[in-house]
């Protein structure tokens, strides 16, 4: 080794190695990195601002309920009507929840009084955006919160409210508005009776004004319409099943899959 | 007792592989080096049992003393009881044999060694993962369950395969285990009997007839004419003599001992040869029986290729662990649970681990085998077949591998004249002047005095393939008359015999007198043949030109002359002469008497010399220089004698033509031995008794200073120390033999060749590649494929390698980044395992870059398979890169379904959260749990599809690492385009056929998504384009050296 004539030169050489190959490296990433930026760029641009480019997994909407109130296996409210701390927090959850539905937060939503479909071709509203209907708190009456602020809940006859999943462009019928419908999933032997619900606004229905939603980009002030169930006969110190479908020819609610898609059960036990 | 027997030389298939391979994957290294020792140690004792008892010194005592030692009578043989007992105390006179490891054991072992135990540590990590689940909500759900048992599946999956494929390779060797079970004539209580050979013990008394084998080593009582075959103990292509006379200290040397296993040859004198000797030696303690064990005791080294798998096993389990460990605790630190960490851990070694690789291995170095096959080489041991690519130095054997193993005239010398003849395998081009009437004369004595017959029935044989009755030398000289003459039988009719001696070793020479074929000629003809200095004593002219001179000074200086010459080319001489009997002495009628001698034997014409040898194979030198310039040492390590070696060794071209040895210079320059300058000489002949006077450090010496290099006279454990020698150069040696002798060394070497036709049944099992035409040409074709497969492997490897980066990058950023995890575990799995099994595999098909046959073997140490370049670009360039192309296609996805990439940052604890019903994506739409995951798989199977078309360029780039494609041809490799088929194929059934199946996480995939990586896919192929470019446009650079794998 030491018998090569120039040495020096080699060493040289094999000492710059190292800087080439890592200068490589950097220029070899920052043009990779540039590559990916400008894939996502690109991709970002192909992609529509309004509506997306498919909807293959939003083919009908899912539905779900307030006070979610989770226990091992989905929805499990659980509470003492004698005591009043039991079910604090699920009027909490309900009234948090409706914060966003009170006229100041409805504001720049217009009123809508027809029963049709509301489209909206063109960008009518306000900094080239689409017109919402505004759906405020008081139209859930004895299930707002306002009149009764414990929901039902103390008197053992609680509200619960169900809101179905935004989908853009999404029409639920071809005509007559979503309704909800609650029943006891299984029905209990020793009550004969089925479940008696009283639904906001009357008939349990989502108006059709308020499809289609056209995306958070055209009505950045879309709410979604309500229904709020009254349960008026749920037995005390029993564990029932309930269910609530929306029906609509548009939705479905018999996804094996999917324990959301259309419907929301949810389990209710009332102690006293 | 047939099974019993087949096992007799079963020397250890693959048994002491076996035990080395234990330690395989789990780096004991200090236990490794512990086994060695043993290994090491047991080998000195058993070399050590075996000098000792070659002191054998039954050899010395006379028949007296021999009854004495063994308790024997010659004429009555021993008593039936007297047998019986010695039967017990000895066991049965066979060999015994190897232990084998139990299937069950291989099967085991198979289950544990390469990625499994990396596997199996991600099973168990998944079922505890479960456990742990478990033990806090009973109804946690079973995908960890699922996923464990599917990476035991893996395993057991590839094991079964493994094993299966080395069971197969090792049945072809069944084949070879068959032999006749042997029966012995031998005198038990006065009587002959005829029992199976196994029952024979020391001081039995056994008859062995021309023809059979000996049964045990036996002490030669008397014999007639018998000849034995010792060439696959010693080497020795002629037959040795044996007769009672004690004329050699060495046991080996000397004429009145017989060996097990040598055969007594069929002589063609009448009575035929047979030989009466005692038994002295059985089974394990025969000389067979030592060698044998040396064999079983000779450790078998790791081949060079499962040391590269190993090594390349162990640099990417040491990813995975290092990685996995890392971001273990980086997922730790960063408050995920412990628990998911411990599943992120799984995912980041199943991503890491190849688990189709070793498969691909095994079935591209079968694929191998097959196609070694076809060329007549058998390759028992998988793994072989790229040890002949990484050979540095063959070790031949003369005998039988070099040479033709059959005596052929090779020179004639007649008229002052030396002559050459065509020793070529079908004779077809003598090419010397026959118009001589000497040569007439010459042909006539070589016909007719010859006892050589041909078999009967071989009318549509070629000559040189006819069997014939007879020794070696008469058989060359009746071939190469029937060659040049025609009908030699119809000949021999025309001039009948009248009276013949036949050769014998005191008088040297063999005599026939003849009627002439002409009819007008009434004189006998008698012929001469024999010792050339014996013929010429016998001779007092010598014919030239068809005519009789005195024989003065000066022709016989010429003679003498030609005789050195002749011997000197190690060739066997004979000479030849006449006299035609004056018809007036001895007429029509006369009764010659050949005891009587009543015919002079004096004053007769001198014709002509004519030499032998065993020549070597006409492909032979061809091939001989081809490995050379593979930069492969040729050694050849014969029993034979020096000058005979030396010859056939320069006739190869082992000793090239301009070459000399230290003992060449001094001749020339007529200096003694010991003022030649040692570095002068290019070649070396070493004898065994030199190398046994020699330490390691002189072998050594000699090893790595010569190029050339003959070792003769050699024994087995020379041969042993040889190859040892060798493998201290830090070479990889194979080693060809075909005799029992060869059998350690064979063993020892890093390849062991043994010939298919000569080779005998030791040799076969202890080597690791039968050649099944002996021809040392078809091991130049191994050399090839086995360096084809070196580089192709290479390139498997790389590809397998490179979509790791892209499998694992998910995870780390799923980690780090929190977002919705791009590709599952079990989607992997079907990568791994499914879509670049057949492509990985159509590699091994691809042809080589340049010619593999011009350039040094590798360097065992240096030229890895796996090395720093390689791993690193396919790791952090194609890999890298891949990955980018996948987490496009990821992204596109997403944000085409309403997930753009800026919302999926950190959305990761959302996305998975069962209670979130109504995730809101970019566009305000509100997304259910299971809707995600339905989203989620469709990732997974974008993901899939964007490295699946990428890999189709990975594949496409990998064909080559120097050239261009374009140079290499993209459609010369049909099978790559099966794999890319196969690929695709594979990719749309999991999409669209099984895209319901919701275990498998598949669903269908919009067509355009699987165009989205493409782009990448020709990035990935220019990039690699460039790389070549640049490597072939500036060899040596930094960017040589660092992208060139």
């Amino acid at each position: 080794m030491g018998a090569h004539p120039q040495p020096h030169l080699k060493q040289q050489l094999e000492r710059r190695q190292p800087v080439w190959i890592s200068l490589y490296y950097v220029a070899f990433y920052v043009v990779m990195t540039g590559l990916f930026a400008l894939c996502l760029y690109v991709l970002m641009q192909t992609v529509d601002p309004y509506t997306p480019d498919y909807q293959d997994q939003l083919q009908s909407p899912g539905v779900t309920l307030r006070p979610d109130v989770y226990g091992e296996k989905g929805l499990e409210i659980v509470y003492n009507v004698s005591d009043n701390r039991t079910w604090a927090d699920l009027t909490h959850i309900l009234h948090t929840f409706l914060a966003g539905y009170s006229p100041a937060a409805q504001e720049d939503s217009i009123n809508c009084t027809s029963d049709q479909y509301f489209f909206q071709e063109r960008f009518l509203a306000p900094n080239h955006t689409k017109f919402s209907c505004k759906f405020t708190a008081d139209m859930l009456q004895n299930c707002s919160g306002l009149a009764d602020p414990d929901f039902g809940f103390e008197e053992g006859k609680p509200c619960f409210i169900i809101k179905i999943n935004r989908i853009v462009k999404f029409l639920p019928s071809n005509g007559s508005a979503p309704r909800v419908d609650c029943a006891f999933l299984d029905q209990p032997q020793e009550l004969g009776q089925p479940l008696q619900v009283a639904y906001y606004p009357p008939n349990g229905t989502f108006s059709l004004h308020y499809f289609p939603y056209y995306g958070k980009k055209a009505q950045p002030h879309y709410s979604n319409p309500l229904v709020a169930a009254k349960l008026l006969n749920i037995p005390r110190n029993a564990q029932v099943a309930i269910v609530c479908k929306v029906m609509a020819e548009h939705v479905t609610f018999d996804n094996p899959h999917d324990p959301y898609e259309g419907k929301v059960e949810f389990k209710l036990k009332i102690e006293k | 007792m047939r099974q019993k027997r087949s096992e007799i030389y079963s020397v250890e298939l693959s048994g002491t592989k076996d035990i080395v391979r234990t330690d395989q994957g789990d780096d004991k290294e200090k236990y490794r080096g512990l086994k060695n020792n043993c290994l090491e140690r047991k080998k000195k004792n058993q070399e050590e049992d075996f000098q000792k008892e070659l002191q054998l010194d039954d050899h010395k005592l006379n028949n007296r003393e021999l009854e004495k030692k063994y308790g024997t009578n010659i004429i009555m043989g021993l008593s039936s009881t007297r047998a019986a007992e010695l039967l017990a105390r000895d066991g049965p006179n066979s060999l015994t044999p190897p232990k084998q490891t139990p299937e069950i054991v291989k099967f085991l072992k198979q289950m544990v060694g390469g990625f499994s135990i990396l596997l199996w540590v991600g099973a168990f990590l998944c079922w505890i993962a479960y456990g742990i689940q478990y033990s806090s909500d009973k109804s946690a759900s079973l995908n960890n369950v699922y996923l464990g048992s599917v990476l035991v599946l893996v395993v057991i999956l590839t094991g079964v395969f493994a094993y299966y494929q080395e069971a197969k390779s090792t049945n072809i060797m069944s084949s070879f285990n068959k032999m006749i079970p042997q029966q012995a004539l031998v005198i038990r209580d006065s009587e002959k009997k005829t029992i199976p050979a196994e029952q024979l013990v020391v001081g039995d008394i056994v008859e062995v007839k021309g023809g059979d084998q000996i049964p045990a080593d036996i002490r030669v009582l008397s014999s007639q004419g018998c000849r034995v075959d010792n060439s696959s103990l010693t080497g020795e292509s002629e037959p040795q003599p044996r007769s009672s006379e004690f004329t050699h200290e060495n046991p080996l040397e000397t004429k009145n001992i017989c060996f097990y296993s040598t055969t007594c040859l069929e002589a063609s004198t009448s009575p035929i040869g047979t030989v009466t000797g005692m038994v002295i030696n059985t089974g394990d303690r025969t000389i067979i029986g030592h060698i044998a064990s040396l064999a079983s005791g000779v450790g078998n080294e790791k081949t060079p290729i499962a040391i590269e798998i190993e090594h390349f096993v162990h640099i990417v389990a040491g990813v995975a662990v290092s990685i996995g460990i890392l971001f273990f605790i980086i997922a730790v630190s960063m408050k995920y649970r412990v628990l998911d960490s411990l599943i992120f851990l799984i995912g980041i070694i199943v991503a890491n681990v190849p688990e189709g690789l070793l498969g691909t291995v095994t079935v591209t170095l079968s694929l191998t085998a097959k196609r070694m096959a076809k060329k007549n080489c058998l390759v028992k041991n998988l793994e072989a077949v790229e040890t002949l690519g990484s050979t540095s130095i063959i070790c031949s054997d003369k005998t039988g591998t070099l040479t033709q193993n059959r005596m052929t005239v090779a020179h004639l010398w007649f008229d002052n004249q030396i002559f050459v003849a065509d020793t070529s395998e079908d004779h077809s081009n003598q090419v010397f002047d026959q118009s001589s009437s000497t040569w007439a004369s010459l042909s006539k004595i070589i016909t007719l005095c010859n006892r050589a017959e041909f078999k009967p029935g071989q009318e549509n044989v070629p000559i040189m393939k006819k069997a014939v009755i007879g020794d070696a030398s008469e058989t060359a000289l009746l071939k190469f008359s029937e060659v040049l003459l025609g009908d030699v039988m119809e000949i021999r009719k025309r001039n009948r015999k009248v009276v013949e001696i036949p050769f014998n070793s005191t008088n040297k020479f063999q005599l026939s007198i003849h009627e002439t074929d002409d009819p007008h000629d009434k004189r006998f003809l008698m012929v001469m043949k024999g010792a050339p200095e014996r013929i010429l004593e016998k001779c007092s002219t010598i014919m030239i030109n068809g005519e009789e001179h005195p024989l003065d000074k000066s022709t016989a200086k010429t003679f003498h002359t030609a005789y050195m010459e002749l011997g000197g080319l190690g060739e066997r001489v004979l000479g030849f002469c006449h006299l035609y009997l004056p018809a007036d002495e001895f007429p029509e009628t006369y009764s010659f008497d050949i005891d009587a001698m009543n015919f002079p034997t004096s004053n007769l014409c001198f014709v002509g010399l004519l030499s032998m040898i065993d020549p070597p194979r006409s492909t032979v030198p061809d091939a001989v220089t081809k490995c050379r310039s593979a930069g492969i040492k040729v050694i050849m390590v014969t029993g034979d004698h020096p000058i005979t070696a030396k010859a056939i060794a320069k006739s190869v071209g082992i000793i090239s033509a301009n070459s000399e040895t230290v003992e060449d210079i001094a001749h020339r320059l007529n200096i003694p031995v010991e003022q030649v300058n040692q570095r002068d000489a290019k070649a070396a002949i070493v004898t065994g008794m030199e190398l046994k006077d020699m330490s390691l450090e002189q072998l050594d010496e000699i090893l790595a200073n010569y190029q050339e290099i003959v070792f003769a006279r050699t024994s087995p454990q020379q041969k042993l120390i040889i190859v040892e020698g060798c493998q201290r150069q830090d070479a990889v040696v194979a080693v060809t033999g075909d005799g029992v002798n060869d059998s350690p060394a064979l063993k020892k070497a890093d390849i062991g060749i043994a010939m298919g036709i000569a080779g005998s049944d030791a040799a076969k099992n202890a080597a690791d590649m039968v050649l099944l035409d002996d021809n040392f040409a078809s091991i130049v074709t191994g050399v090839e494929e086995g360096r084809l497969i070196f580089d192709n492997l290479k390139k498997t490897i790389a590809y397998t390698l490179t979509k790791n980066i892209a499998e694992l990058c998910p995870f780390l950023i799923y980690i780090i980044a929190g977002l919705p995890l791009p590709i599952g575990t079990i989607t992997i799995l079907f990568i791994d395992l499914g879509t670049d099994i057949i492509p990985s595999i159509a590699l091994a098909y691809e042809k080589a870059e340049s010619d593999i046959m011009n350039r040094k073997p590798r360097h065992k140490k240096k030229d890895r398979l796996v090395n720093k370049p390689l791993a690193v670009y396919s790791y952090l360039h194609i890999g890298l890169m891949q990955a980018l192309g996948a987490f496009l296609v990821y992204f596109t996805v997403y944000a085409q379904e309403g997930f753009l990439p800026h919302t999926l940052i950190n959305l990761r604890v959302e996305w998975e959260n069962d209670n979130v019903n109504d995730l809101e994506d970019h566009y305000g739409q509100e997304w259910t749990r299971y809707q995600r995951e339905y989203l989620e798989w469709t990732g997974y199977t974008a993901f899939f599809v964007g490295i699946l078309v990428q890999q189709i360029a990975d594949l496409i780039i990998r064909k080559t690492r120097r050239n261009s494609i374009f140079q290499q041809g993209l459609f010369r490799n049909k099978v790559i385009w099966v794999g890319i088929a196969s690929q695709i194929i594979i990719g749309l059934i999991l999409s669209y056929g099984l895209g319901s199946v919701t275990a498998l996480n598949f669903t269908m995939l919009r067509a355009q998504y699987w165009f989205v990586a493409v782009p990448h896919a020709i990035l990935i192929w220019v990039y690699d384009e460039v790389r070549k470019l640049f490597i072939r446009l500036y060899p040596g650079s930094w960017w040589d050296k660092n992208m060139y794998y």
